[in-house]
């Protein structure tokens, strides 16, 4: 028995992932990346954009075409929201939440033997996430030797208007902290070195139990104790963070500990503030400049990457220039650039998309441009040092290697050695493009 | 190709009968619903659906914290997808609701001892009234804009000093005129905390007049709504 799962979407969906291949792989199945091989077929979905929905619809057509010559089932699971799900009931032989991914054998064992006909499951509008820590205790079967990523918090509670997250993985709920301490203490002893601790919104780590529940920035202090104490070297991200609920204990932490990774992700999505209105961001320009300003005090040495949305409702050229400022003043080592595309089931979507395609794919390039210069200016500052890189590519054809500093610049490394993929080890920078490095091995 | 059928889902705790609908205006009315079965803070909102649909929207919630009933504010949009279908409700019809969500939240400590200034435009009034009835003995004062002056939701539940109506399309109101119009014309106390619910063109612009009074941006909360 073979099994093909298609993972779309964000770091999370790459965490369920890995839930998914555990239990399968704890009935009997075993992995193929040929879906032509497979008779388990399955699809994590994503509804942050409308392409990964369209691949998802052009897929299980493609699959259910297959069934003609030979028995498949398929599955689909992820980011879903109400409105595919109810497409997906007709077209999919098995859709689950993934707070009920203990229940997936049992749907498997079932399937086939008796369907109450025409009762028709009501999915309730929001998903219910009482279950999601029962997902939470499946051991994942990591996909990387060296790098992991780890859920915290499953769900939102912000409402962005752009974003349909809130309907698809219901509100935030975070996972216990001493589950997520064991799991990173696992990791670190099986060799791991770079670990993602991941959410929707990390840093609302533990709101959502009133107290009775650490929050992130004494999740991140326990983290950075034990590796004090650990003799092993690794790096801890986290993402995403919501500038709503940063705060300087969180930024004081990191600074205070070798294996809090000095690189912070920090949306901001936009620079101008009508916009972030708009996009109900419920952060203020003045706050995100305060954050940054505690980090540049605090960690001088950590990079700043950021999320924006270019073309959202609203943007004029005007609105445009405040986001292109705010990021000349903040300097971001790199930016995850995305044209606006209304997403079916958010706020946004009920909003004339009033931005042309044309503009926002000017603006994109404008924005990408001003993003080279920011990027190469730090890039040169790193000249003649020694970086700490950790490797996670060798290519035996062109003799190089490739990897990432704690900061996470691409390193390209003119050297081969299989033994050194995953490794961290000392680089000497020798060169500054826009968005990478070069380096040789010291 | 067969489908995997799972049993229906069981109606729960997130469930709500209606219980009585008050029309307000022409366009606009309540939804009271049983007393919430979750604790919340005045100024949060709610997710709402239909049962049987499968789309929900956002609500603050209406009623105060300690209302016997959960009531929501809402106004059919024309055109709309989901507020005719809200507006088709019966008593006895069911919803769903989840949260509370959100940080507009008042803190008590705060209500005890703050001063509020509270700027809202039309069913933006939703989380101060909840807020107003939690807290009957907060120092507060109502902005509320809207076109005409029958939209003064619930006008009679605040005290008239301390509830001022901006109308744009008559002249019934306190002021004739947008309520950024009024706002430019006050005078507040330097430790006064602002509030703001409404359109997001509102909430922006009042926002730049406040801070061009000099008031600290942490001094304005905002909840936009879309």
């Amino acid at each position: 028995m073979k099994y093909h799962l298609i993972t779309l979407g964000c770091q999370m969906n790459i965490a369920d992932s890995e839930r998914v291949s555990s239990v399968l792989e704890g009935m009997g199945y075993e992995r193929t990346d040929k879906e032509e091989d497979a008779n388990l077929l399955g699809i994590l979905a994503c509804s942050v954009r409308q392409k990964p929905i369209d691949k998802v619809y052009n897929k299980i057509a493609q699959w259910n075409r297959w069934k003609n010559k030979r028995n498949l089932i398929t599955f689909v699971s992820g980011c879903l929201l109400p409105a595919d799900k109810e497409k997906f009931l007709k077209t999919f032989d098995l859709i689950f939440p993934m707070s009920e991914l203990g229940q997936f054998p049992d749907m498997i064992r079932e399937y086939g033997v008796v369907t109450p006909a025409g009762l028709k499951i009501r999915q309730p509008i929001m998903p219910k996430n009482e279950h999601i820590a029962a997902m939470w205790h499946i051991k994942p079967k990591y996909q990387s030797t060296y790098e992991a990523f780890v859920p915290i918090q499953n769900g939102c509670d912000k409402f962005c208007t752009f974003c349909a997250v809130p309907y698809t993985r219901g509100r935030e709920v975070s996972r216990p902290s001493s589950e997520i301490l064991d799991e990173i203490r696992h990791l670190v002893n099986q060799g791991y070195k770079s670990i993602t601790l991941l959410g929707q919104n990390v840093n609302s780590y533990g709101l959502d139990k009133n107290g009775e529940e650490i929050t992130f920035a004494q999740l991140l202090r326990d983290i950075g104790e034990y590796g004090s104490s650990s003799e092993h070297e690794f790096w801890i991200y986290f993402t995403s963070p919501h500038p709503q609920d940063m705060n300087r204990e969180v930024i004081e932490v990191i600074a205070a500990y070798d294996c809090l990774a000095k690189q912070i992700h920090l949306p901001m999505q936009s620079g101008d503030e009508r916009v972030l209105i708009k996009m109900n961001r419920r952060h203020s320009m003045d706050k995100y400049r305060r954050i940054v300003a505690d980090i540049r005090e605090l960690i001088p040495q950590a990079t700043l990457f950021t999320d924006i949305i270019v073309g959202f409702t609203g943007e004029g050229e005007a609105e445009f220039l405040n986001t292109v400022a705010a990021y000349e003043e903040f300097k971001f080592n790199m930016a995850y650039i995305a044209m606006y595309s209304p997403r079916p089931g958010a706020a946004s979507f009920r909003w004339e998309d009033e931005v042309t395609s044309d503009d926002k794919k000017e603006r994109l390039q404008r924005l990408s441009d001003v993003l080279k210069i920011c990027s190469h200016e730090y890039n040169e500052s790193l000249l003649g040092k020694t970086m700490r890189v950790l490797i996670n590519g060798t290519d035996r054809k062109t003799g190089f290697s490739t990897g990432l500093t704690e900061g996470k610049i691409i390193v390209r490394l003119d050297h081969h050695d299989d033994s050194l993929m995953g490794k961290i080890i000392s680089v000497k920078i020798t060169s500054a493009a826009n968005l990478s490095l070069s380096g040789e091995l010291v | 190709m067969m489908s995997l059928m799972k049993p229906d889902i069981q109606m729960d705790e997130s469930f709500y009968k209606v219980e009585e609908i008050r029309h307000l205006t022409g366009e606009t009315f309540s939804l009271k619903l049983p007393k919430a079965r979750f604790a919340f803070k005045a100024g949060q909102h709610i997710s709402m659906g239909i049962v049987g649909g499968n789309q929900s929207r956002e609500y603050s919630i209406y009623s105060g914290e300690n209302d016997e009933n959960l009531e929501v504010l809402i106004k059919e949009v024309e055109n709309g997808y989901f507020t005719p279908r809200l507006r088709r409700l019966k008593v006895g019809s069911m919803v769903e609701v989840h949260g509370p969500f959100g940080k507009f939240g008042m803190e008590p400590e705060l209500a005890a001892k703050g001063k509020f200034v509270f700027i809202a435009s039309g069913t933006g009034i939703a989380p101060f009234r909840s807020i107003v009835h939690t807290y009957p003995e907060i120092d507060y004062r109502i902005i509320h804009g809207v076109r005409y002056s029958k939209e003064a939701y619930d006008r009679q539940e605040y005290a008239g000093d301390r509830y001022t109506l901006c109308t744009s399309r008559d002249k019934d109101g306190d002021y004739y005129g947008r309520l950024t119009g009024y706002l430019k014309t006050c005078k507040f106390a330097p430790e006064t905390h602002f509030d703001l619910c409404g359109n997001s063109n509102m909430i922006f612009d009042a926002l730049e007049i406040l801070k061009e009074k000099g008031f600290d941006r942490d001094q304005i909360h905002c909840e936009v709504y879309f």
